[in-house]
């Protein structure tokens, strides 16, 4: 899992959402298999990778975390950019959070890339007694949204990879197919010289810079 | 893909933390707290780069703290420049919490408000933002011996003390990098004392820092970056290049003051300094060394061929840059000027005017250094007055004590009783080199509170009191 593994693609993640849902404790748990229930106030911007196989490919996923709180959203362009995929938390046992979800997404299409896909995601399903948030209500909106949907426990490890998985999958498709155009999405590939690039997807097994 | 490594394991409960105020669950000597109180390694203690100062050379250091400390104005405002030496050496880590607060201008804050805060203290304060303070408490510090216990002393002081900012300056609210900052004063200050620290820091040091909207850190980024590019040209066209925008690094830096960065020790360096000198101008210093020392040769840059790559070296800072000694040497050599921060802000305000419209914060002119902040804000001659809270009676001829210091604590005693025969009372804190003490009490005799000082500010004050 270190820096000098081959890899196809690098696909950039960001995680969003209210202060305290658990998107850093997402991203330890994804690029690191841990969760820390004093896991520091996230300030600025932390970031991790982890590369996983899809389909033959050797994807790197560059998992990117920010501050929750409001005013910190003054400084997220910066952090979008290039972006090619969101996760959107809420914490289920806390309806507030999913409730400022509508101004997540508009703050996300604001800023990132039309084509991005989005994920939105239930999490600390761990705490089920505390549920707030019914599945199916906040799955019914993800679907008229067009967005994907899962919930996950990040002190469990449930579904964290699927989700990440998933949506890592549903970005490759969008670079894959036909539909998008090419130069929209800034998947990088490691075969080309320098960083943004929208080049051909080249063969795998190639090697690192 | 790597064994587990759950820092906490999941079937502990989620009201438990990593220890009780009485004793740490499961965690023996291992898990020692360093000389700061930083528990299993955390904030990057290391023996081989500590920095000791010779006990002999501390206590003279704190000699001449003191006496300053009792004659502040007259230092501020006439040896400056010496006061502004000593900072830059150290602050002795007994008077450090008394000297920022009087650095800061904290202390004349509270003496001038007096019963404020205990005022703010007794407030509900605003839902929306107690809500997002409590998130945070057992996020601070939390391998801190302080502040490692969910709900013990150390978090309920952070709790009082931002929840006071906020009902304080409601304007503002609460901004989540104030929890650091309000942390780091705590260590060194009971919560009445650390609250108008704050205060302090986010007007007069880092204004607009914490406001909605985030401007002036965004401006303060582009400064630093500005700055950089006299300081290293090739760290500056490196990062140029890959389009690494200043946020994206600098922003936990800043609005922290380098302690979520930095080994203890360093820190603490630094503090000394931002307090005393140019609040900011050490701030961008710090910054200046960081990313010359990571990215100012060819060969450095060579392994971060990227935007990730870099900010991911940006993010892990060779240990021997951040050393303490080497830190302040390099700190006090960079080639910046307060002049030439002052110029590049104008320029980047007018830049930012062109490109983004008005800017919303309104930027107070920069107060730089302690010394002008005390001009700004005069204190009366009582506000300056110590007020130490163990006070203990001097018996009327010392014997076998260590004179200079009972003679030099018997002058800062404001309830001024009688001396009554008492037993001999021993060094507390004798040195090897001192004459054994007789009497081996191992309790201060008659300690009295005194009349001035209230001792129930902080319930972590008797343990963190760094007062003589």
């Amino acid at each position: 899992m270190g820096s000098d593994e081959a890899y196809n693609f690098v696909f950039k993640v960001v995680l969003i959402g209210e202060s305290g849902v658990g998107k850093s404790n997402l991203l330890s748990r994804f690029t690191k298999n841990e969760f820390n229930h004093d896991s520091r106030t996230t300030i600025g911007v932390e970031f991790s990778t982890r590369t996983v196989q899809l389909n033959g490919f050797y994807i790197k996923a560059q998992i990117w975390d920010t501050a929750g709180l409001e005013r910190y959203r003054a400084i997220t362009s910066a952090y979008y950019r290039g972006a090619v995929g969101a996760l959107l938390v809420y914490d289920i046992t806390k309806h507030l959070t999913y409730e400022s979800v509508e101004r997540w997404l508009k703050e996300l299409y604001d800023h990132a890339d039309p084509h991005i896909v989005v994920m939105l995601v239930g999490n600390k399903t761990d705490l089920e007694s505390e549920r707030s948030v019914p599945t199916e209500e906040a799955k019914d909106f993800a679907e008229k949204k067009g967005l994907l949907f899962l919930e996950t426990s990040a002190l469990q490890s449930t579904n964290v990879e699927a989700a990440f998985n998933k949506v890592l999958e549903e970005i490759h498709k969008k670079v894959n197919s036909k539909e998008v155009v090419r130069g929209s999405i800034n998947a990088v590939t490691l075969n080309s010289s320098r960083a943004e690039s929208q080049e051909e997807e080249k063969k795998p097994c190639c090697k690192n810079i | 893909m790597g064994s587990i490594r759950t820092l906490n394991s999941s079937h502990m409960e989620d009201e438990s933390s990593l220890g009780s105020d009485s004793e740490i669950n499961g965690f023996t000597s291992e898990r020692q707290a360093d000389r700061y109180g930083f528990i299993g390694g955390a904030q990057q203690y290391s023996e081989e780069s500590a920095q000791d100062v010779p006990p002999e050379v501390l206590r003279q250091r704190e000699v001449k703290w003191l006496d300053m400390l009792s004659h502040w104005d007259k230092w501020m405002i006439k040896r400056f420049n010496k006061v502004r030496l000593r900072c830059q050496k150290g602050i002795p880590p007994a008077l450090r919490g008394r000297a920022w607060l009087y650095l800061s201008g904290g202390k004349v804050k509270r003496e001038q408000n007096q019963g404020k805060f205990q005022e703010l203290d007794s407030q509900p304060g605003d839902p929306k933002w107690l809500d997002v303070i409590e998130k945070d408490l057992h996020r601070q510090f939390p391998f801190h011996e302080m502040f490692v216990s969910r709900g013990g002393h150390g978090q309920q002081d952070l709790f009082r003390v931002l929840k006071a900012y906020t009902l304080y300056r409601p304007e503002e609210g609460y901004c989540q990098a104030q929890a650091p900052i309000a942390a780091v004063l705590l260590m060194h200050m009971p919560a009445e004392d650390a609250f108008w620290g704050l205060v302090q820091i986010c007007e007069k040091y880092l204004p607009g820092y914490y406001s909605p909207g985030l401007e002036a850190i965004q401006l303060d980024g582009e400064i630093l970056f500005a700055l950089l590019r006299r300081v290293s040209p090739l760290a500056f066209r490196h990062l140029e290049k890959y389009k690494i925008d200043p946020i994206l690094y600098m922003t936990e830096w800043f609005m922290c003051a380098f302690s979520r960065t930095l080994p203890w020790a360093s820190v603490l360096r630094v503090w000394d300094m931002f307090l005393c000198d140019v609040g900011v101008k050490i701030i961008f210093r710090v910054g200046l060394v960081l990313l010359k020392c990571t990215l100012g040769t060819r060969e450095k840059l060579k392994t971060c061929q990227g935007l990730y790559e870099t900010m991911e070296l940006l993010r892990a800072i060779d240990p021997r840059y951040m050393q303490e000694g080497f830190l302040v040497r390099e700190i006090l050599e960079v080639p910046v000027t307060a002049r030439d921060v002052e110029k590049e802000h104008h320029t980047q305000v007018k830049r930012w005017k062109k490109n983004r419209g008005e800017l919303n914060f309104k930027p107070a002119p920069r107060m730089h250094g302690a010394r002008i902040i005390m001009l700004a804000e005069p204190p009366r001659r009582q506000d300056l007055q110590q007020n130490p809270t163990i006070v203990l009676e001097v018996p009327e001829p010392p014997q076998k004590l260590n004179k200079g210091k009972e003679e030099r604590k018997s002058k800062k005693k404001k309830s001024m009783k009688k001396p009554t025969a008492l037993e001999e009372i021993p060094n507390p804190y004798p040195l090897p080199t001192d004459p054994p003490s007789q009497s081996l009490n191992p309790r201060l005799p008659a300690a009295k509170e005194s009349a001035l000082q209230q001792s129930t500010q902080s319930l972590s004050s008797s343990e963190q009191d760094t007062y003589l």
